[in-house]
């Protein structure tokens, strides 16, 4: 079963060695988006930002299920609804983030959605004006309360 | 679970009152609905019950059933209604008084159904003979004007008409009414026209429930051409659910739900992740007939259906008991 991969995923993030911040962009299923975001909240992601996007991922002639219809087979039935999930967090915590949000969200069924992983340079918190792992920081967050550091 | 069945039988036994059957434009027809529960339920269970408690009894279950009411209300529920729970006319009636129940509450019922059964009846009776490929009925031209009749006309007009007895406002339709089920011919498997869904409709039957109709869909399917198609009524009510996005979707079986042994009730799971399935399935625990049947819950609930519940269509009251008490008779299967 795949929850087993699921479970020990590591991100590759030897491309960027010198990146502290990472983005985590999350396209999932509408309805998985309560479960994911409360499984992040128990382990301390209080950052996110979430929006409605269509998508598609047409693998050979396999067809998404979308409102018991088939997706993906010809051009009126193509992009199906997603909800995009974007968290920055600190390096050390991509690993924990991706598991989390890959073992909530998945189904087993085709349309489960895509992660990726992407580096960013510097955050800014607008309010205080804080950068840098200052800013990534959430009080209460990730960091204290599983120990999990960036 | 004492109290559960109280409930469920103290709900079943209650007159209806007639201004909650259907919110708009009420029947001026009497409700025969308590009669028919007392009447048809088997004589060990529902009157005992009835007469075991005082009318207060009655009454404070009722309440206690609150927070569920409250719970479902206003969301939508699709139940596959077949197997053993069609064949029995006492089963039939008590099945069809929950449903009626269950809408009069301001719960949405679905109803969608097969009949193998009475097909191959009529089929004998026509002297057709039913043809079998890799244990799937192989439907032909002749066979499928047979499903398309007998689903269509018989077994959904006597569902249909049984929930009117039971003071329902039902609506019989089958998957070509406005291409409620579109489906493609399964050619690769070539077992005839047999259909796989491609497409599910809901405005009608949206429109339906918004009228406080309870809709009865006989799992015939259109291929856009005027053809015919055969679907299989538990991926069918799968994908209705789907297309509704359903609170719950309820498979009623002729087994009691997932059991880790099959012949011994005590070890049938209340309930079920999609995970402990998978890994159930390649234990060899889930197998047989009831590995399309947990597909299909997998299936609707990937498409964001709230929870699956595959439960025993012989026991009495069993919707109630699954939708009113924690533990449930059957098995849910969530996401």
């Amino acid at each position: 079963t795949p929850f087993k991969a699921l479970e020990s995923l590591s991100v590759d993030l030897s491309g960027f060695p010198a990146c502290r911040f990472f983005r985590v962009e999350a396209l999932i299923r509408p309805w998985r988006l309560a479960r994911v975001v409360e499984q992040l909240n128990a382990s301390g992601i209080r950052g996110m930002t979430v929006s409605d996007v269509k998508g598609a991922g047409v693998q050979g002639g396999r067809r998404e299920r979308y409102g018991g219809t088939e997706f993906g087979g010809s051009s009126d039935r193509y992009l199906v609804d997603k909800t995009r999930m974007d968290i920055v967090i600190a390096r050390g915590q991509v690993d924990s983030v991706v598991r989390i949000i890959a073992g909530a969200a998945h189904t087993g069924e085709i349309g489960d959605g895509k992660i990726f992983v992407h580096p960013v340079a510097d955050i800014v918190r607008i309010r205080t004006g804080e950068t840098g792992a200052m800013a990534e920081r959430m009080e209460g967050g990730m960091e204290d309360m599983t120990g999990i550091r960036g | 679970m004492a109290t559960a069945l109280a409930a469920s039988a103290a709900l079943a036994a209650l007159p209806l009152h007639p201004h909650l059957c259907r919110r708009s434009a009420p029947p001026r027809r009497t409700i025969r609905l308590s009669v028919i529960a007392s009447a048809q339920a088997q004589p060990d269970v529902a009157p005992k019950v009835v007469d075991r408690f005082s009318a207060f009894d009655r009454v404070s279950v009722l309440a206690e059933a609150l927070p569920y009411l409250q719970r479902f209300r206003g969301k939508t529920i699709v139940v596959k209604y077949g197997g053993a729970a069609m064949k029995d006319e006492s089963l039939k009636a008590r099945v069809v008084s929950d449903l009626v129940l269950l809408s009069c509450v301001g719960i949405n019922p679905v109803l969608v159904h097969g009949g193998g059964p009475e097909i191959n009846i009529w089929l004998n009776k026509l002297g057709i003979e039913a043809q079998f490929k890799n244990g799937l009925r192989v439907t032909d031209a002749a066979t499928m004007d047979v499903v398309e009749m007998v689903l269509g006309g018989r077994v959904n007009k006597s569902l249909v008409s049984l929930i009117q007895q039971a003071g329902g406002a039902a609506v019989g339709l089958c998957g070509k009414d406005s291409d409620i089920i579109r489906a493609r011919q399964m050619v690769e498997k070539d077992i005839g026209f047999v259909g796989e869904v491609t497409s599910v409709n809901p405005s009608l039957l949206q429109t339906l429930v918004a009228d406080g109709y309870i809709p009865v869909v006989a799992t015939v399917a259109s291929d856009g051409n005027g053809q015919g198609l055969n679907v299989n009524a538990d991926t069918a009510a799968g994908e209705i659910a789907a297309s509704l996005r359903a609170e719950k979707l309820i498979l009623m079986t002729d087994v009691p739900g997932v059991m880790r042994d099959k012949d011994d009730v005590s070890t049938k799971f209340a309930s079920l992740s999609i995970r402990e399935c998978k890994e159930l399935e390649d234990e060899g625990i889930i197998a047989g007939g009831m590995i399309p049947k947990v597909a299909c819950c997998i299936r609707s609930l990937s498409q964001g259906v709230g929870a699956t519940h595959i439960i025993d269509g012989r026991a009495p009251h069993s919707l109630l008991l699954e939708l009113t008490t924690t533990d449930g008779v059957g098995t849910m299967i969530t996401g």
